[in-house]
Protein backbone atom coordinates (compact mmCIF):
# COMPACT_ATOMS: atom_id res chain seq x y z
CA UNK A 1 0.00 0.00 0.00
CA UNK A 2 2.67 2.41 1.11
CA UNK A 3 4.91 1.28 -1.69
CA UNK A 4 2.29 1.74 -4.40
CA UNK A 5 1.30 5.15 -3.21
CA UNK A 6 4.92 6.21 -3.19
CA UNK A 7 5.32 4.94 -6.73
CA UNK A 8 2.34 6.93 -7.82
CA UNK A 9 3.55 10.04 -6.13
CA UNK A 10 6.87 9.98 -7.92
CA UNK A 11 5.50 9.00 -11.29
CA UNK A 12 6.73 10.64 -14.44
CA UNK A 13 3.40 11.48 -15.98
CA UNK A 14 2.90 14.68 -14.07
CA UNK A 15 6.24 15.97 -15.29
CA UNK A 16 5.01 15.41 -18.80
CA UNK A 17 1.87 17.38 -17.92
CA UNK A 18 4.01 20.16 -16.47
CA UNK A 19 6.22 20.14 -19.55
CA UNK A 20 3.20 20.47 -21.81
CA UNK A 21 1.82 23.34 -19.74
CA UNK A 22 5.15 25.17 -19.99
CA UNK A 23 5.28 24.54 -23.73
CA UNK A 24 1.70 25.78 -23.93
CA UNK A 25 2.61 29.02 -22.15
CA UNK A 26 5.55 29.58 -24.50
CA UNK A 27 3.46 28.85 -27.58
CA UNK A 28 0.67 31.15 -26.46
CA UNK A 29 3.04 34.03 -25.73
CA UNK A 30 4.59 33.56 -29.16
CA UNK A 31 1.30 33.24 -31.06
CA UNK A 32 -1.64 34.76 -29.16
CA UNK A 33 -4.93 33.01 -29.87
CA UNK A 34 -7.31 34.38 -32.45
CA UNK A 35 -10.77 35.44 -31.58
CA UNK A 36 -12.72 32.54 -33.00
CA UNK A 37 -15.26 33.00 -35.73
CA UNK A 38 -18.29 30.95 -34.82
CA UNK A 39 -20.56 30.03 -37.66
CA UNK A 40 -23.68 27.95 -37.48
CA UNK A 41 -23.77 26.19 -40.88
CA UNK A 42 -20.91 23.90 -41.71
CA UNK A 43 -18.11 25.45 -43.74
CA UNK A 44 -17.45 24.20 -47.23
CA UNK A 45 -13.93 22.98 -47.85
CA UNK A 46 -13.97 23.24 -51.64
CA UNK A 47 -14.95 26.21 -53.74
CA UNK A 48 -16.74 24.10 -56.32
CA UNK A 49 -19.69 22.00 -55.23
CA UNK A 50 -19.18 18.25 -55.33
CA UNK A 51 -22.29 17.74 -57.43
CA UNK A 52 -25.63 19.39 -58.02
CA UNK A 53 -28.44 17.54 -56.35
CA UNK A 54 -30.70 16.70 -59.28
CA UNK A 55 -34.29 17.21 -58.14
CA UNK A 56 -34.13 20.42 -56.16
CA UNK A 57 -31.10 21.78 -58.06
CA UNK A 58 -29.15 22.41 -54.86
CA UNK A 59 -25.35 22.33 -54.87
CA UNK A 60 -23.79 19.86 -52.43
CA UNK A 61 -20.44 20.92 -51.02
CA UNK A 62 -17.81 18.90 -49.24
CA UNK A 63 -18.27 20.39 -45.78
CA UNK A 64 -16.06 19.75 -42.80
CA UNK A 65 -18.85 18.02 -40.88
CA UNK A 66 -19.23 15.65 -43.84
CA UNK A 67 -15.53 14.81 -43.53
CA UNK A 68 -16.05 14.13 -39.83
CA UNK A 69 -18.99 11.85 -40.60
CA UNK A 70 -16.93 9.87 -43.10
CA UNK A 71 -14.05 9.49 -40.61
CA UNK A 72 -16.50 8.37 -37.94
CA UNK A 73 -18.01 5.82 -40.32
CA UNK A 74 -14.58 4.43 -41.11
CA UNK A 75 -13.76 4.20 -37.38
CA UNK A 76 -17.02 2.34 -36.75
CA UNK A 77 -16.34 -0.03 -39.63
CA UNK A 78 -12.84 -0.71 -38.30
CA UNK A 79 -14.21 -1.43 -34.83
CA UNK A 80 -16.81 -3.73 -36.35
CA UNK A 81 -14.16 -5.52 -38.39
CA UNK A 82 -11.98 -5.99 -35.31
CA UNK A 83 -14.87 -7.40 -33.31
CA UNK A 84 -15.82 -9.67 -36.22
CA UNK A 85 -12.29 -11.07 -36.35
CA UNK A 86 -12.19 -11.51 -32.58
CA UNK A 87 -15.47 -13.43 -32.70
CA UNK A 88 -14.29 -15.54 -35.62
CA UNK A 89 -11.03 -16.48 -33.91
CA UNK A 90 -12.87 -18.88 -31.65
CA UNK A 91 -12.13 -17.38 -28.25
CA UNK A 92 -15.05 -17.71 -25.90
CA UNK A 93 -14.05 -14.66 -23.86
CA UNK A 94 -13.23 -11.71 -26.07
CA UNK A 95 -10.46 -9.43 -24.89
CA UNK A 96 -9.51 -5.84 -25.25
CA UNK A 97 -11.59 -3.66 -27.51
CA UNK A 98 -13.97 -6.40 -28.60
CA UNK A 99 -14.63 -7.26 -24.95
CA UNK A 100 -15.50 -3.65 -24.25
CA UNK A 101 -17.79 -3.54 -27.27
CA UNK A 102 -19.43 -6.78 -26.18
CA UNK A 103 -20.10 -5.42 -22.69
CA UNK A 104 -21.52 -2.20 -24.13
CA UNK A 105 -23.79 -4.04 -26.58
CA UNK A 106 -24.95 -6.35 -23.82
CA UNK A 107 -25.95 -3.44 -21.61
CA UNK A 108 -27.88 -1.90 -24.50
CA UNK A 109 -29.59 -5.19 -25.32
CA UNK A 110 -30.66 -5.83 -21.74
CA UNK A 111 -32.09 -2.32 -21.62
CA UNK A 112 -34.04 -2.95 -24.82
CA UNK A 113 -35.32 -6.29 -23.60
CA UNK A 114 -36.55 -4.86 -20.30
CA UNK A 115 -38.43 -2.11 -22.13
CA UNK A 116 -39.66 -3.67 -25.36
CA UNK A 117 -40.16 -7.31 -24.41
CA UNK A 118 -40.49 -9.58 -27.41
CA UNK A 119 -39.94 -6.78 -29.90
CA UNK A 120 -36.40 -6.29 -28.62
CA UNK A 121 -34.84 -8.09 -31.60
CA UNK A 122 -36.52 -5.74 -34.08
CA UNK A 123 -35.88 -2.57 -32.11
CA UNK A 124 -32.35 -3.23 -30.91
CA UNK A 125 -30.51 -2.62 -34.25
CA UNK A 126 -31.84 0.94 -34.54
CA UNK A 127 -31.05 1.68 -30.91
CA UNK A 128 -27.51 0.32 -31.11
CA UNK A 129 -26.74 1.90 -34.48
CA UNK A 130 -27.87 5.36 -33.44
CA UNK A 131 -26.12 5.16 -30.09
CA UNK A 132 -22.82 3.90 -31.51
CA UNK A 133 -22.78 6.36 -34.41
CA UNK A 134 -23.59 9.39 -32.28
CA UNK A 135 -21.18 8.26 -29.58
CA UNK A 136 -18.24 7.90 -31.97
CA UNK A 137 -19.07 11.17 -33.74
CA UNK A 138 -19.40 13.05 -30.46
CA UNK A 139 -16.18 11.72 -29.03
CA UNK A 140 -14.30 12.66 -32.19
CA UNK A 141 -14.54 16.21 -30.88
CA UNK A 142 -12.04 15.22 -28.16
CA UNK A 143 -9.29 14.30 -30.63
CA UNK A 144 -6.68 17.09 -30.80
CA UNK A 145 -6.82 18.85 -34.15
CA UNK A 146 -10.52 18.37 -34.73
CA UNK A 147 -12.13 21.83 -34.77
CA UNK A 148 -8.73 23.52 -34.65
CA UNK A 149 -6.57 22.57 -37.65
CA UNK A 150 -7.69 23.96 -40.96
CA UNK A 151 -7.39 26.62 -43.62
CA UNK A 152 -6.42 30.01 -42.34
CA UNK A 153 -8.71 32.48 -44.03
CA UNK A 154 -7.19 35.92 -43.93
CA UNK A 155 -8.98 37.94 -46.51
CA UNK A 156 -10.52 41.32 -45.79
CA UNK A 157 -14.08 42.30 -45.21
CA UNK A 158 -13.86 45.08 -47.77
CA UNK A 159 -13.61 42.71 -50.73
CA UNK A 160 -16.39 40.23 -50.33
CA UNK A 161 -15.76 38.69 -53.73
CA UNK A 162 -12.26 37.59 -52.90
CA UNK A 163 -13.28 35.12 -50.28
CA UNK A 164 -15.26 32.24 -51.56
CA UNK A 165 -14.51 29.84 -48.75
CA UNK A 166 -16.97 31.24 -46.28
CA UNK A 167 -19.87 31.08 -48.63
CA UNK A 168 -22.72 29.01 -47.45
CA UNK A 169 -23.16 25.42 -48.33
CA UNK A 170 -26.72 24.17 -48.00
CA UNK A 171 -28.22 26.50 -45.43
CA UNK A 172 -29.40 24.29 -42.64
CA UNK A 173 -33.20 24.16 -42.98
CA UNK A 174 -33.71 27.73 -43.98
CA UNK A 175 -31.38 29.20 -41.41
CA UNK A 176 -29.05 31.33 -43.42
CA UNK A 177 -25.72 32.14 -41.86
CA UNK A 178 -24.09 35.52 -41.47
CA UNK A 179 -21.39 35.12 -43.99
CA UNK A 180 -21.74 37.33 -46.99
CA UNK A 181 -18.78 39.20 -45.59
CA UNK A 182 -15.37 37.75 -45.12
CA UNK A 183 -13.91 36.94 -41.77
CA UNK A 184 -10.48 36.16 -40.50
CA UNK A 185 -10.24 32.81 -38.88
CA UNK A 186 -9.59 29.15 -39.14
CA UNK A 187 -11.88 26.93 -41.16
CA UNK A 188 -11.26 23.51 -39.65
CA UNK A 189 -10.85 20.48 -41.86
CA UNK A 190 -12.87 18.39 -39.45
CA UNK A 191 -15.66 19.73 -37.29
CA UNK A 192 -17.82 17.76 -34.87
CA UNK A 193 -20.68 16.34 -36.90
CA UNK A 194 -23.49 17.07 -34.48
CA UNK A 195 -22.77 20.81 -34.81
CA UNK A 196 -24.45 20.55 -38.22
CA UNK A 197 -28.22 20.80 -38.01
CA UNK A 198 -28.54 18.78 -41.22
CA UNK A 199 -27.06 15.70 -39.57
CA UNK A 200 -29.18 15.81 -36.41
CA UNK A 201 -32.35 16.57 -38.36
CA UNK A 202 -31.69 13.66 -40.73
CA UNK A 203 -31.07 11.31 -37.82
CA UNK A 204 -34.23 12.51 -36.08
CA UNK A 205 -36.26 12.00 -39.27
CA UNK A 206 -34.90 8.46 -39.62
CA UNK A 207 -35.69 7.71 -35.97
CA UNK A 208 -39.27 9.03 -36.06
CA UNK A 209 -40.08 7.43 -39.43
CA UNK A 210 -38.77 4.10 -38.20
CA UNK A 211 -40.94 4.45 -35.11
CA UNK A 212 -43.97 4.60 -37.40
CA UNK A 213 -42.69 1.62 -39.42
CA UNK A 214 -42.23 -0.45 -36.26
CA UNK A 215 -45.71 0.58 -35.11
CA UNK A 216 -47.28 -0.53 -38.41
CA UNK A 217 -45.39 -3.82 -38.30
CA UNK A 218 -46.60 -4.48 -34.78
CA UNK A 219 -50.25 -3.49 -35.13
CA UNK A 220 -50.97 -3.28 -38.82
CA UNK A 221 -53.06 -0.42 -40.09
CA UNK A 222 -54.81 -0.08 -36.75
CA UNK A 223 -51.67 1.71 -35.61
CA UNK A 224 -52.94 4.84 -37.35
CA UNK A 225 -56.12 4.82 -35.30
CA UNK A 226 -53.94 6.39 -32.64
CA UNK A 227 -53.81 9.53 -34.75
CA UNK A 228 -57.21 9.51 -36.44
CA UNK A 229 -59.36 8.23 -33.65
CA UNK A 230 -62.93 7.86 -35.02
CA UNK A 231 -63.76 4.63 -33.20
CA UNK A 232 -65.66 6.33 -30.38
CA UNK A 233 -66.70 9.39 -32.36
CA UNK A 234 -70.30 8.30 -32.90
CA UNK A 235 -70.81 5.95 -29.97
CA UNK A 236 -69.90 8.23 -27.08
CA UNK A 237 -71.45 11.71 -27.34
CA UNK A 238 -68.82 13.98 -25.78
CA UNK A 239 -65.84 11.79 -25.09
CA UNK A 240 -65.66 10.69 -28.70
CA UNK A 241 -64.84 14.24 -29.71
CA UNK A 242 -62.28 14.47 -26.94
CA UNK A 243 -60.70 11.22 -28.13
CA UNK A 244 -60.52 12.63 -31.64
CA UNK A 245 -58.80 15.75 -30.29
CA UNK A 246 -56.33 13.61 -28.37
CA UNK A 247 -55.52 11.79 -31.60
CA UNK A 248 -54.76 15.11 -33.30
CA UNK A 249 -52.52 16.02 -30.38
CA UNK A 250 -50.70 12.69 -30.81
CA UNK A 251 -50.10 13.59 -34.44
CA UNK A 252 -48.70 16.99 -33.47
CA UNK A 253 -46.48 15.46 -30.81
CA UNK A 254 -45.10 13.05 -33.39
CA UNK A 255 -43.88 16.02 -35.42
CA UNK A 256 -42.57 17.82 -32.39
CA UNK A 257 -40.51 14.74 -31.59
CA UNK A 258 -38.47 15.35 -34.74
CA UNK A 259 -37.51 18.86 -33.68
CA UNK A 260 -36.99 17.80 -30.09
CA UNK A 261 -34.54 15.08 -31.17
CA UNK A 262 -32.73 17.31 -33.64
CA UNK A 263 -32.35 20.36 -31.43
CA UNK A 264 -31.40 18.44 -28.30
CA UNK A 265 -28.37 16.80 -29.90
CA UNK A 266 -27.45 19.86 -31.96
CA UNK A 267 -27.81 22.28 -29.05
CA UNK A 268 -25.73 20.25 -26.66
CA UNK A 269 -22.85 19.58 -29.00
CA UNK A 270 -22.81 23.03 -30.61
CA UNK A 271 -22.91 24.73 -27.22
CA UNK A 272 -20.05 22.49 -26.13
CA UNK A 273 -17.90 23.43 -29.08
CA UNK A 274 -18.68 27.13 -28.63
CA UNK A 275 -17.67 26.76 -24.98
CA UNK A 276 -14.41 25.09 -26.06
CA UNK A 277 -13.66 27.94 -28.49
CA UNK A 278 -14.39 30.66 -25.97
CA UNK A 279 -12.47 29.03 -23.12
CA UNK A 280 -9.58 28.38 -25.49
CA UNK A 281 -9.46 32.05 -26.39
CA UNK A 282 -9.91 33.49 -22.91
CA UNK A 283 -7.67 31.10 -20.97
CA UNK A 284 -5.47 29.41 -23.56
CA UNK A 285 -3.45 27.42 -21.03
CA UNK A 286 -4.77 24.16 -19.51
CA UNK A 287 -8.32 25.39 -18.81
CA UNK A 288 -9.70 23.63 -21.85
CA UNK A 289 -8.92 20.25 -20.33
CA UNK A 290 -11.69 20.61 -17.78
CA UNK A 291 -14.19 21.55 -20.46
CA UNK A 292 -13.02 18.59 -22.54
CA UNK A 293 -13.85 16.29 -19.64
CA UNK A 294 -17.32 17.85 -19.48
CA UNK A 295 -17.69 17.32 -23.22
CA UNK A 296 -16.73 13.66 -22.79
CA UNK A 297 -19.71 13.14 -20.48
CA UNK A 298 -22.08 15.30 -22.50
CA UNK A 299 -21.25 13.42 -25.68
CA UNK A 300 -21.83 10.04 -24.05
CA UNK A 301 -25.07 11.10 -22.35
CA UNK A 302 -26.51 12.66 -25.49
CA UNK A 303 -25.68 9.59 -27.57
CA UNK A 304 -27.35 7.29 -25.05
CA UNK A 305 -30.34 9.61 -24.65
CA UNK A 306 -30.91 9.82 -28.40
CA UNK A 307 -30.86 6.05 -28.74
CA UNK A 308 -32.83 5.46 -25.54
CA UNK A 309 -35.62 7.82 -26.56
CA UNK A 310 -35.84 6.20 -29.99
CA UNK A 311 -36.04 2.81 -28.33
CA UNK A 312 -38.70 3.96 -25.87
CA UNK A 313 -40.85 5.49 -28.61
CA UNK A 314 -40.53 2.31 -30.67
CA UNK A 315 -41.52 0.19 -27.68
CA UNK A 316 -44.53 2.46 -27.12
CA UNK A 317 -45.51 2.17 -30.77
CA UNK A 318 -45.63 -1.62 -30.53
CA UNK A 319 -48.23 -1.46 -27.80
CA UNK A 320 -51.77 -0.68 -28.84
CA UNK A 321 -53.37 2.38 -27.31
CA UNK A 322 -56.96 1.30 -27.71
CA UNK A 323 -59.19 0.82 -24.70
CA UNK A 324 -59.25 2.63 -21.42
CA UNK A 325 -56.48 1.09 -19.37
CA UNK A 326 -52.93 0.63 -20.61
CA UNK A 327 -52.53 -2.81 -22.01
CA UNK A 328 -49.52 -4.80 -21.01
CA UNK A 329 -47.15 -5.72 -23.78
CA UNK A 330 -48.55 -8.80 -25.38
CA UNK B 1 -23.54 53.17 -35.18
CA UNK B 2 -26.71 51.44 -36.23
CA UNK B 3 -24.85 48.16 -36.53
CA UNK B 4 -23.66 48.53 -32.95
CA UNK B 5 -27.23 49.07 -31.82
CA UNK B 6 -28.41 45.94 -33.64
CA UNK B 7 -25.51 43.95 -32.19
CA UNK B 8 -26.36 45.11 -28.69
CA UNK B 9 -30.02 44.27 -29.18
CA UNK B 10 -29.03 40.80 -30.36
CA UNK B 11 -26.95 40.23 -27.26
CA UNK B 12 -29.72 41.43 -24.97
CA UNK B 13 -32.15 39.17 -26.78
CA UNK B 14 -29.84 36.21 -26.37
CA UNK B 15 -29.57 36.93 -22.67
CA UNK B 16 -33.34 37.20 -22.36
CA UNK B 17 -33.79 33.93 -24.20
CA UNK B 18 -31.69 32.16 -21.62
CA UNK B 19 -34.15 33.10 -18.85
CA UNK B 20 -36.13 30.06 -19.89
CA UNK B 21 -33.49 27.80 -18.42
CA UNK B 22 -34.78 28.61 -14.93
CA UNK B 23 -37.66 26.22 -15.46
CA UNK B 24 -35.42 23.46 -16.75
CA UNK B 25 -33.12 23.86 -13.77
CA UNK B 26 -35.99 23.58 -11.32
CA UNK B 27 -37.42 20.63 -13.25
CA UNK B 28 -34.15 18.70 -13.26
CA UNK B 29 -33.76 19.40 -9.55
CA UNK B 30 -37.21 17.97 -8.82
CA UNK B 31 -36.57 14.91 -11.00
CA UNK B 32 -33.25 14.11 -9.39
CA UNK B 33 -34.51 14.68 -5.85
CA UNK B 34 -37.40 12.28 -6.46
CA UNK B 35 -35.12 9.71 -8.04
CA UNK B 36 -32.56 9.88 -5.24
CA UNK B 37 -35.27 9.48 -2.62
CA UNK B 38 -36.65 6.48 -4.47
CA UNK B 39 -33.19 4.97 -4.69
CA UNK B 40 -32.74 5.51 -0.98
CA UNK B 41 -36.02 3.74 -0.25
CA UNK B 42 -35.32 0.70 -2.37
CA UNK B 43 -31.76 0.47 -3.66
CA UNK B 44 -32.51 -2.76 -5.54
CA UNK B 45 -34.31 -0.84 -8.27
CA UNK B 46 -31.70 1.87 -8.60
CA UNK B 47 -30.81 0.75 -12.14
CA UNK B 48 -34.36 1.14 -13.43
CA UNK B 49 -34.84 4.37 -11.54
CA UNK B 50 -31.62 5.75 -12.94
CA UNK B 51 -32.64 5.01 -16.51
CA UNK B 52 -35.99 6.70 -16.06
CA UNK B 53 -34.33 9.59 -14.27
CA UNK B 54 -31.96 10.20 -17.18
CA UNK B 55 -34.91 10.04 -19.56
CA UNK B 56 -36.81 12.63 -17.50
CA UNK B 57 -33.75 14.82 -17.25
CA UNK B 58 -33.37 14.68 -21.02
CA UNK B 59 -36.95 15.84 -21.47
CA UNK B 60 -36.54 18.69 -19.01
CA UNK B 61 -33.18 19.60 -20.42
CA UNK B 62 -34.58 19.78 -23.93
CA UNK B 63 -36.43 22.97 -22.98
CA UNK B 64 -33.22 24.57 -21.78
CA UNK B 65 -31.53 23.47 -24.98
CA UNK B 66 -34.25 25.17 -27.03
CA UNK B 67 -33.48 28.40 -25.18
CA UNK B 68 -29.82 27.86 -25.84
CA UNK B 69 -30.44 27.25 -29.53
CA UNK B 70 -32.50 30.43 -29.77
CA UNK B 71 -29.72 32.37 -28.05
CA UNK B 72 -27.05 30.88 -30.29
CA UNK B 73 -29.10 31.60 -33.39
CA UNK B 74 -29.51 35.22 -32.28
CA UNK B 75 -25.79 35.55 -31.65
CA UNK B 76 -24.33 33.76 -34.64
CA UNK B 77 -26.91 33.21 -37.34
CA UNK B 78 -29.42 36.07 -37.61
Amino acid sequence: MEQSRKWWRFGVNRWFVLLFIVLNVIAVSAYPPLRPHIQLPAEALTEQPLFIFPLVNAPVYLTNTLVATLIGDILLLLIGFGVWRAVGSGQMVPRGLSGAVEAFIEVLYNLTESTAGKWAKRIFPYFATITLLVLVLNWMELIPGVDSIGFFNERHIENPFECSFVQLPLGAVGITGASNECVKGVIPFVRATATDLNFTLALALIAVVMVQVIGVRAQGLSYFSKFLNVKTFFTKPVFGVIDFGVGILELVSEFSKIFSFAFRLFGNIFAGSVLLFVIGTLVPVFAQSGVLMLEFFVGAIQAVVFGLLTMTFMAQATQSHGGEGHEESH
Amino acid sequence: MEGDFVQGAKMIGAGLAMIGTIGAGAGIGIVVSGAVQAMGRNPDFSGTIQTNMILGIAFAEAVAIYCLVVALLLLFAV
